[in-house]
């Protein structure tokens, strides 16, 4: 591959980014298991965590593979012995569970972003990425159907689930942004062919979720236009909210107890 | 305090092309979409599905040979038709056939009948299936209750499943973990 330094480390930046988000989603997902509303929906959203938390073993390998490390072992690595603050995970991801309703939402949104985003990768340049990109795709779209079915439901449902969806939307919303805001140094993922510019993925998302929002009763108003608070952390993947610290000192807790034991 | 539980769906499963609908359990839900959801959840762990229905549980009509047996003599005393018929439509339509041939068998589609009520249904079944043996039980519900995965859901409903192991027991060896502790005690 005939790369230089610094588009190696952007392509690197690019794919770390995507497995944590992934990695951090699905961990808190993983936590309504034994707590959702209803038990079959229990077993579907642990389904959806497990499932995110699959998609980021396969990015984590393919970056191992693409760094020149083991795939096998690597992944293990960067999960369970790297700190908090070298995540790559977007604030949105990281966010406690909230009720249902913030959940559920944050998911679909997400579920919309992962689609429209796999549909672009499926032409990247970097075949194992394309590869993986396709096959995973198959199984958002399914991701999608269920969280798309249950924002409908929660949206027109009673008044209560309403007002819950609604909320949820206003705290979440902002927090999107960050999602297409391009990693240091996209633009040269995205000139070899690698990756696809954050820009292109927005514009599908929004053209997937708003028609859908407003299908479901929410009110997106101002919330459509907002530019959301950038004052308090700019669009780069290096700022954290506290709550991933916590998240990620209680997922390693047991791999650091014995890192040296295989499991 | 009210029953907040959702209405219950059946769920019947076909494992290949060719091979017919077989009860798999139940789920709760909201709507037959979502049922149908659940469904996959809860029952699709393994690959082996090409296809899904989810019926209206209430939607069942149910008998057993000692349930057919007792309603043959009542009838014959009462001369009456002895039996409930839910979302009865009174045209023709399709029904569909399933029977178990023991108490511990599993509900299996065996055909597709016309008729007018679910207890019609259920007669011209017996005459049809039942091949000169008793089954256990029969059901019989109107084939427009079902709703059904479609052929373009496999590739992501179904055929995911394939690509984890880690949901099946044989994937964490405990079984030969087990053995080795075993053969371990003096």
């Amino acid at each position: 591959m005939d790369m230089d330094q610094a588009e190696k480390q952007a392509f690197e930046r690019y794919l770390l980014a995507m497995a944590d988000d992934e990695l951090i989603l699905g961990h808190r997902n993983s936590e309504w298991c034994g707590h959702a509303p209803l038990l079959e929906e229990d077993i579907a959203f642990a389904n959806i965590a497990l499932d995110e938390i699959g998609h980021a073993s396969t990015w984590y390998a393919i970056l191992s593979e693409f760094t020149g490390k083991d795939p096998e072992t690597h992944p293990d690595r960067l999960v369970y012995f790297r700190d908090a603050s070298d995540f790559h995970s977007a604030r949105l991801v990281e966010l406690p569970n909230g009720d249902w309703a913030f959940s559920m939402l944050r998911q679909y949104l997400f579920d919309a972003y992962e689609m429209v985003k796999l549909r672009e990768l499926e032409r990247s340049r970097y075949l194992p990425l394309a590869g993986a990109a396709a096959k995973i795709r198959k199984e958002e779209l399914y991701h999608y159907r269920h969280t798309s079915a249950w924002i409908k439901r929660l949206g027109l449902g009673t008044e209560e689930s309403h007002r819950r969806l609604q909320n949820a939307l206003a705290a979440l919303w902002p927090y999107t942004r960050q999602l297409f805001t391009p990693v240091a140094g996209e633009d040269l993922v995205v000139s070899s062919g690698f990756g696809s510019p954050s820009e292109v993925v927005e514009i599908a998302w929004r053209e997937q979720v708003v028609p859908l929002l407003e299908e479901s009763g929410l009110q997106l108003g101002h919330l459509s236009n907002l530019v959301p608070d950038v004052s308090r952390y700019d669009g780069s993947r290096d700022q954290h909210t506290p709550h991933l610290k916590v998240l990620v000192t209680e997922l390693q807790s047991v791999a650091r107890l014995e890192p040296d034991s295989s499991w | 305090m009210n029953d907040t539980q959702l209405p219950r769906f059946q769920v019947f499963l076909q494992e290949q092309e060719g091979q017919p609908h077989q009860d798999v359990g139940s789920v709760h839900a909201s709507d037959a979409e979502m049922a149908l959801q659940n469904a996959r959840d809860v029952f699709v762990r393994r690959p082996e599905c090409t296809s899904l229905w989810v019926v209206p549980a209430e939607a069942i009509y149910s008998r057993t040979a000692e349930e057919l047996a007792k309603e043959g003599g009542e009838k014959k005393e009462a001369g009456g038709e002895g039996a409930e018929n839910p979302g009865l439509s009174g045209e023709t339509e399709i029904y569909c056939v399933f029977s178990k041939a023991k108490s511990a068998g599993t509900q299996t589609l065996v055909g597709e009948v016309q008729a007018t009520s679910p207890a019609e249904a259920l007669g011209e079944g017996i005459a049809r299936f039942a091949g000169g043996k008793a089954p256990f039980a029969w059901w019989v519900f109107p084939a427009r209750l079902i709703t059904r995965s479609q052929p373009q859901d496999i590739e992501s409903m179904f055929l995911p499943a394939l690509d984890k192991p880690f949901r099946l027991s044989t994937d964490f060896h405990t079984q030969t973990a087990m053995r080795e502790i075993r053969d371990r005690k003096p």
